[in-house]
């Protein structure tokens, strides 16, 4: 039997898990084959201390994978954990939305690009109407009474739901190489109805919001073709997208209280 | 009328309108509320969940100044110092029905900007404890009993141990065993902090309530204590052996004995008012004043 055991100190710091190696190892080596130090520890350690650990660690939220990714990217985790509760952020959603993009990536390369550009700046949209607001998150009264501003999250998702789609959108035109730079002309249209939409939100809601600018969309690619895809058509929408923005930035109070006729 | 004294005024609310469209909400709602708890009854439509929230800071009134611990609570950094001392359980909470009832509160409690992890874990923990939800912490919500999310519910507007709790019916779908446990919480949650607690349970505002405050068709009728609002029935409760035609409410009780609120008959045996008799009392006449 060894006549060697561990001392109190770091038999305190084991237990706290402030030992580093080597000696965590040698400690807990010698922890195996010695009763006498297990029990001074026990002793050194308040059982509670442990069952609260355990608790700690058994209920404790488990991030999904979304979660988990948004934190390895660097994001801190209570903002991960705001952003994962937007629907548009579930796999599930993003699953869809990577089937139809690559569906509608395929068409676009055997008819038209319209077809891939059309529908790009729907699914964002769809992704930030079904993101934030009354009708469509059910702790929308806890938020906007909250001190976190509902406009700075409502940003923050709106930004999250732009991001994941603008990855996966990119990775869906490496189908279609042969449209060169046009294929990227889905971004700015992307982005003025987004910001259209919650411009629009305070009023409408943001379903009818974006069912509104929604369908506008589609009448406007279904009468203008490509137009929007050009070089004029992406100034132009350059241009709205920071005229709106401006907008956007100062109706942000509107998003801060329920809006009476919402409630009605 | 107020009853609470300037020194422990938590909110004071001065001429609130509040119309949707052509409906008014809130015509000119005046109030105090203080450290205790403070009930507010009145029937369905009166403007209770409006003014709560109005109170809550949810919904900005057409006209009026609502002011909270001494700020103003419907505009800029004061509505944001508000925010930050106040617990709200709407009348309708919702869940992302996903989350256990730990990630939940978890989710509140980040709302509520507690951003270190293992500080908002323990808080988490002891809302939970509070109302007896240990047990079911790591249970999804949507398998959860409409009893036990209303308590998951409550524990989130704890989170933070808010000196301002407004609560919006919260014993809707509770047992009398939780309801009993929910009112020995609140009789503690109201020592030290201001409480408003909107509901249709009279047995509960006589049993908890400082103040009672009765508000119909968006205007207060009421303000003091709920005995002040059983007198308000003195004289008006009567019993006998058969129906009366003409009172205001009159049923049998389990003695076989009929109990009638109303104006008495000459020499009708009198009976003690309860909060019910003078809440039906007050709408009545209201009423009658109002249709004349």
């Amino acid at each position: 039997m060894s006549t060697w055991h561990v001392p109190d100190d770091d038999l305190r710091s084991y237990a706290g898990r402030g030992l580093g190696p080597p000696l965590l190892w040698s400690t807990e080596t010698h922890l195996f084959s010695c009763s006498w130090c297990r029990s001074r520890l026990a002793s050194l350690v308040p059982v509670d201390d442990g069952w609260a650990r355990l608790d700690a660690a058994l209920d404790a939220p488990r991030p999904g994978p979304v979660e988990r990714l948004l934190v390895a990217v660097g994001v801190p985790d209570h903002t991960a954990r705001l952003l994962t509760a937007t629907p548009a952020l579930r796999l599930s959603w993003l699953i869809a939305v990577t089937v139809t993009l690559a569906l509608t990536a395929l068409l676009a390369k055997a008819f038209t690009p319209v077809v891939f550009l059309g529908v790009a700046p729907l699914l964002t949209l769809v992704g930030v109407a079904v993101s934030f607001g009354p009708g469509v998150d059910p702790t929308y009264e806890l938020t906007v009474t909250s001190p976190v501003h509902a406009f700075r999250l409502l940003l923050l998702r709106c930004v999250a739901v732009l991001s994941a789609n603008t990855l996966l959108c990119a990775a869906a035109t490496a189908f279609v190489p042969d449209y060169g730079l046009t294929i990227a002309g889905w971004f700015l249209p992307s982005l003025a109805l987004t910001v259209t939409t919650l411009l629009l939100s305070p009023s409408l809601g943001p379903v009818w919001a974006a069912v509104l600018v929604g369908s506008a969309w589609v009448m406007t690619i279904t009468w203008a073709g490509m137009v929007p895809f050009t070089t004029v058509g992406q100034l132009s929408l350059f241009a709205a997208v920071a005229v709106l923005s401006v907008l956007l930035a100062r109706r942000a109070a509107l998003f801060d209280v329920l809006s009476p006729r919402r409630l009605r | 009328m107020t009853l609470t004294s300037a020194t422990d005024v938590a909110v004071r609310a001065d001429g609130v309108v509040l119309r949707y469209g052509r409906t008014t909400a809130l015509d000119g709602v005046s109030l105090s509320l203080g450290t205790g708890v403070t009930g507010l009854l009145g029937p369905n439509g009166a403007g209770k969940t409006t003014l709560l929230r109005v109170i809550a800071t949810a919904v900005r009134p057409d006209a009026g100044s609502v002011s909270t611990f001494g700020h103003d609570a419907l505009r800029g950094p004061g509505r944001l110092a508000v925010r930050r001392r106040l617990g709200y359980l709407p009348q309708d909470p919702g869940f992302h029905p996903s989350f256990t009832a730990f990630e939940f509160v978890d989710y509140v409690a980040i709302l509520k900007e507690l951003t270190s992890r293992s500080a908002r874990h323990a808080e988490v923990r002891r809302v939970l404890a509070l109302v007896g939800l240990d047990s079911v912490r790591t249970k999804r919500i949507r398998a959860l009993s409409g009893g036990m999310r209303q308590r998951v519910a409550l524990a989130a507007a704890l989170v933070g141990d808010p000196a301002l709790l407004i609560l919006d019916e919260p014993t809707v779908g509770l047992d009398p065993e939780q309801r009993m446990r929910f009112r020995e919480l609140f009789a503690d949650l109201g020592e030290d902090r201001a409480v408003l607690l909107s509901t249709h349970q009279t047995e509960d505002v006589m049993s908890l309530c400082r103040e009672v405050v009765v508000l119909d068709q968006g205007r207060v009728l009421f303000t003091g204590t709920p005995t002040d609002l059983a007198g308000l029935a003195a004289g008006r409760v009567w019993t006998s052996d058969s129906r009366v035609p003409g009172a205001l409410a009159s049923w049998r009780t389990g003695s076989g004995a009929y109990r009638h609120v109303g104006d008495p008959p000459p020499g009708a045996p009198l009976l003690d008012p309860t909060i019910e008799d003078g809440y039906l009392t007050l709408v009545d006449l209201h009423t009658a004043e109002a249709q004349r």
